[in-house]
């Protein structure tokens, strides 16, 4: 069992309002330790000095995008292990296949819900407490 | 297909191309001459530009209401709606840091149901606030229904009351609602 409060967690969109929304999801099933990021280059430059253990990322953003930071994550050896969720749109779908040759845990449409949003998490780490 | 559906490829060359967008698309586009226009009760519209790309943008979408959609769940909806807007607008060369809204629609058709466009308006105002772009104003809530006409190269908008307006607007907001927010029908990992 996964315990939620200890998962060091990152999100990264160029949208506040998506990053707000996944926050307070995350906040209701019991996550308490969540960093943003509003763009990949954000993300990966704070990946070189935080421990994070789930990421979920955006595919559309300005200077990296999520493919570009998943490329990157994998691509290192200190944090290739990283969990990695993909927040798409329905009409990325080849953008999701490329994701998944990268090597992406799982991904999510938006727009979803809570009840979504915990599987999707629950299929990655594992059953939440 | 609940969320917008994107219809950005160019309009029939024509003296003055014109599309009419309904609910749940978005149009994006920077050729000159072209105007979009669309009827809106409650509903809103969005109109993004960047003056410097000469890009504009516009989406029509009503929040999803009712007992299958509290909250957060159309939230969610509309937040999406505008992000493929906006998603469009800087694939199409826009920068969201220069870019600018007009709002309209968000009226109230019938003082015996809720307020359902002024919570549409409210919705699209907090997002633009929070996503911190610029608010220029338009034209939302009241009692009357819309036509406006958009043209996404000179970010120039044209608002006509309708108010007497007959079946036709009730009859577009009245189509099927989107199904609640839900993963996609692909699915690459067992859940």
């Amino acid at each position: 069992m996964a315990v939620a409060a200890n998962i060091e967690t990152l999100i990264v969109d160029d949208q506040r309002s998506t990053l707000q929304l996944v926050r307070s999801s995350l906040l209701q099933l019991g996550f308490k330790r969540i960093r943003e990021c509003e763009d990949g280059e954000a993300a990966r430059l704070l990946l070189e000095t935080v421990r994070v253990d789930l990421i979920f990322s955006d595919l559309n953003m300005p200077r990296l995008d999520g493919l570009g930071l998943l490329r990157a994550v994998r691509n290192n050896p200190a944090i290739s292990k990283t969990a990695f969720i993909m927040l798409t749109g329905r009409t990325d779908t080849a953008l999701v296949q490329e994701a998944v040759k990268l090597g992406v845990n799982n991904y999510i449409v938006k727009p979803f819900n809570l009840a979504t949003l915990t599987k999707k998490i629950e299929a990655v780490v594992g059953p939440l407490t | 297909m609940t969320s917008a559906a994107a219809r950005t490829h160019r309009a029939p060359q024509r003296a003055h191309p014109r599309v009419f967008l309904v609910q749940g698309e978005y149009w994006v586009s920077d050729q000159a001459g072209l105007v979009v226009s669309t009827t809106l009760g409650s509903c809103v519209a969005s109109c993004l530009y960047d003056p410097q790309a000469r890009v504009g943008g516009i989406n029509h979408f009503l929040l999803p209401h009712g007992e299958a959609f509290e909250g957060p769940d159309a939230v969610r909806y509309g937040a999406h709606a505008m992000e493929l807007l906006i998603n469009g607008m800087l694939h199409a060369g826009a920068r969201k840091d220069r870019m600018v809204a007009k709002l309209f629609g968000g009226a109230r058709l019938s003082a015996h149901l809720p307020d359902v466009g002024g919570s549409n308006a409210a919705f699209a105002e907090h997002f633009l606030r929070h996503e911190g772009i610029a608010y220029l104003g338009g034209s939302t809530r009241g009692v009357a229904a819309r036509r406006i006409e958009f043209w996404p190269e000179s970010g120039r908008v044209r608002q006509r009351e309708i108010p007497n307006f007959d079946g036709e607007v009730l009859r577009a907001e009245r189509r099927p609602r989107p199904p609640a927010p839900q993963a996609g029908s692909i699915e690459f990992f067992e859940d």
